[in-house]
């Protein structure tokens, strides 16, 4: 038992700190949000750091680090805000890596790693909400592989990305294909999202596709527990820097003569806010630490985790426009951009009444971290 | 970064738990499952069991006796005590007053105290709130006057718990009023047999005596049981919070009850009941979140790299906890929480309690005796000046 970073991670920790702090202010990212929400440059710097290689297998020119690697990297990314969703990366070398034939491994992995292709998780569908069983999306076995047709929602970056990650139903069971974004029948219909970022609607009308694999709700729940960790460590970040803001700012500002940090009620309420990110942060570690775990075991953990994050998400969010007074809410103040973010955070991969459903459905008789 | 224990430390959990398995009382922990009361003889004779074995000393380093645990052994311990059902310790002695004794006592004190505390032998007792003294406990008055080679102690302490069992109590008394309140106040170790100590027991809103009003009239109070400097004992009193970190939190207890719970509710028919079910699942939610700062900190204490100063917040969160779980089961047992049947809360009760089930008897009861987990050891109101402190500066 043992929560201290290595010295890799450390070192992972500030560079990427250091490119967020330099590389990614927030006049770039006002920039980014204006021209669309995501930035292949950026995206580019993202790789030039190694993040895109992080998890991909040493063998496909990856890196081979873990889970707590890819949450040091999502930690940073979130103080920054940054827009690139470096999480479907992780997704997607987590994906593959662990259930793609050889072939597609070979052909996939080691662009994913060097940053030259942008792998992300099309599943959303109108009906599903955050079911995962829930899909409509049909493929059918054609002479040269297989055509998928399928509307997805809110796939991010899915007017940028070079392939989709799709759950689509084959034979009566759920299986995961992989679909360039350049293949006949695909169209895609981009839009900002909340938090600036960018996603899009994807069409697929009989789209050649790459069969992953056949056991795609395990698969596709393996991508998701990837993305509530991913999505956890931003969240830890985004409320470090949240709960930094606020701080500063109360000790800044001043009515009735005197810093606003000297009052009681709202010191009761910032200390509330720390209590909300160490728990977040704790459940991140969790999340992270138990995604190597056998399926029951991990989804059972990512959805406590989801729990906490989004409670606490919504929370220190809240709190903090309500501290920073009227400043809080306008679009100038970088505050109210973390607030959205986190509010976006939340609603990622099953949102907190979603995941206290899966808890609930998941409860045994006894409980703590170890069970 | 890593969840698992050690080998050693696994092992070490297995030594425990067949320990506590073959020596905790089962009587005992009948008690401890079902809520029902613990008499002096529960709790002292499970110290005793313990201080036999070296263990009440849990956290004592080896040279004062203590086995010299590190702070993930003695949580793991701790785990398996509360898991196995065994009372908590009463740590005014093992774990409030003789770290005290032996950071700041004499060789002599050290030697004429801590065996005593060790063995659960002698029962200590706090004296630290007043009447006037709540939060703001530097406004102590209970006043220590020296008079050659003895202190003559008049005052009142309050809230002291178990009180009514006390052998001696170590207090905070006022020796000076010049300068800051907390420069005048010095740390005294009092037999409570002295002529002129009364303890009258205050009876609270479930019913039991668990807290006692302690008066001192003209009590003489030899010079040699002051620890440490005159006047110096806020120093003294706040090296003994600094104690209280991980043990406060209580989640071991908070992993016990949350069990509990779950048998409640599936006894009671609700546990598909979507509605409480979600407060479990909330309430289980907090409670793994809660193991893990514990963990956390834990971890930072045995690497020593970095330091993560939040025992406020495992207070808070801990004490929430306690409440919480209490108030679930209550609801669970619905309109069968109410009846108030004192018998029913000992063990053996042959009765018949209304509804049928007798392990309704102590809910409600525990319910109101929980209030108190967010008003004592620093009210949660002051743990959030603490935090706040921390944070804002």
């Amino acid at each position: 038992m043992d929560f201290d970073f290595s010295d890799d991670q450390q070192q992972l920790r500030d560079a990427v700190r250091k490119w967020v702090d330099k590389g990614y202010a927030f006049e770039r990212r006002r920039g980014i949000v204006a021209a669309g929400g995501f930035d292949r440059a950026a995206y580019g710097e993202l790789a030039e750091l190694g993040l895109t290689a992080l998890t991909v297998p040493e063998q496909h020119d990856g890196m081979g680090q873990g889970a707590i690697d890819a949450m040091v990297a999502m930690e940073e990314l979130g103080r920054g805000m940054v827009l690139e969703p470096l999480a479907q990366t992780f997704i997607a070398s987590s994906v593959l890596s662990r259930y793609a034939p050889a072939d597609v491994q070979a052909a996939w992995l080691p662009r994913i790693a060097s940053g030259e292709a942008l792998v992300v998780l099309a599943h959303q569908e109108r009906k599903a909400r955050y079911r995962l069983d829930v899909c409509d999306a049909k493929a059918a076995a054609t002479p040269t592989g297989y055509a998928l047709t399928a509307t997805k929602s809110i796939v991010p970056a899915g007017d940028q990305a070079d392939a989709f990650l799709v759950p689509a139903q084959l034979d009566g069971k759920l299986a995961l294909f992989l679909v360039e974004r350049a293949a006949n029948g695909v169209t895609t219909r981009g839009y900002g999202t909340q938090d600036g970022s960018r996603a899009a609607e994807v069409q697929l009308a009989n789209a050649a596709a790459t069969l992953v694999t056949k056991d795609g709700l395990a698969a596709l729940e393996l991508a998701v527990d990837t993305g509530i960790a991913a999505t956890c460590a931003e969240a830890v970040g985004v409320m470090d820097q949240t709960v930094a803001l606020t701080v500063d700012y109360m000790n800044q500002r001043k009515q009735f003569g005197v810093a606003i940090a000297s009052f009681q009620a709202l010191r009761h309420r910032v200390a509330d806010m720390k209590m909300q990110l160490e728990l977040a942060r704790s459940m991140s570690y969790y999340a992270s630490l138990k995604l190597g775990a056998p399926a029951p075991e991990r989804r059972a953990a990512l959805a406590r985790a989801k729990v906490q994050l989004g409670q606490s998400m919504r929370f220190v969010g809240q709190q903090s426009v309500q501290l920073h007074g009227g400043i809080g809410v306008t679009d100038e103040y970088i505050g109210s951009h973390y607030f959205k973010k986190l509010t976006q955070l939340e609603m990622m991969f099953g949102d907190t009444l979603h995941h206290l459903g899966e808890v609930s459905a998941r409860m045994q008789d006894t409980a703590g971290v170890f069970a | 970064m890593d969840l698992a224990f050690t080998p050693e430390e696994q092992a070490f959990r297995d030594e425990v738990r067949a320990w506590v398995r073959s020596n905790l009382p089962p009587e005992i922990s009948h008690k401890v499952h079902n809520a029902l009361r613990l008499t002096r003889d529960d709790l002292q004779g499970w110290a005793k069991i313990l201080g036999k074995k070296g263990w009440l000393a849990s956290g004592w380093p080896q040279q004062f006796g203590g086995p010299g645990w590190t702070a993930v052994q003695k949580h793991l311990f701790e785990e398996e005590c509360a898991l196995a059902g065994a009372p908590r310790v009463v740590p005014f002695g093992p774990v409030m007053v003789a770290p005290v004794i032996m950071a700041y006592g004499t060789p002599e004190q050290q030697q004429r105290f801590l065996p005593g505390i060790a063995s659960g032998e002698v029962w200590w007792s706090q004296g630290y709130s007043e009447p006037g003294s709540g939060s703001d406990l530097a406004s102590v008055k209970t006043r220590a006057e020296r008079v050659g080679n003895k202190y003559i102690v008049n005052g009142q302490k309050t809230w002291t718990t178990l009180g009514q069992y006390g052998e001696w109590i170590f207090c905070l008394v006022r020796t000076s009023n010049e300068g800051k309140p907390q420069t005048g106040i010095s740390f005294l170790l009092i037999d409570m047999k002295s002529p002129g100590v009364t303890v009258r027991p205050i009876k609270l809103l479930d019913g039991e005596c668990e807290v006692n009003e302690v008066f001192f009239d003209n009590v003489e109070v030899p010079a040699e049981n002051l620890i440490g400097e005159e006047n110096k004992g806020w120093t003294y009193a706040k090296h003994l919070l600094s104690h209280e970190r991980t043990n406060i939190a209580d989640v071991n207890r908070a992993k016990r009850e949350l069990e509990r719970l779950k048998r409640i509710a599936k006894a009671e028919g609700l546990w598909e009941d979507q509605r409480l079910r979600d407060q479990v699942a909330l309430l289980e939610v907090d409670v793994v979140a809660l193991e893990m700062l514990v963990l956390r900190v834990l971890s930072a204490e045995k690497s020593g790299k970095n330091s993560l100063d939040i025992a406020g917040l495992l207070k808070i969160k801990g004490s929430e906890i306690q409440q919480r779980y209490a108030e679930l089961m209550m609801l669970a047992a619905g309109p069968f929480a109410l009846p108030f049947i004192e018998e029913a809360m000992e063990a053996g009760w042959q009765g018949d309690f209304p509804g049928g089930s007798v392990a309704h008897a102590p809910l409600a009861s525990t319910y109101f005796n929980m209030r108190k987990t967010t008003i004592y050891g620093g009210s949660n109101e002051v743990q959030r000046n603490i935090v706040a402190q921390t944070v804002l500066g």
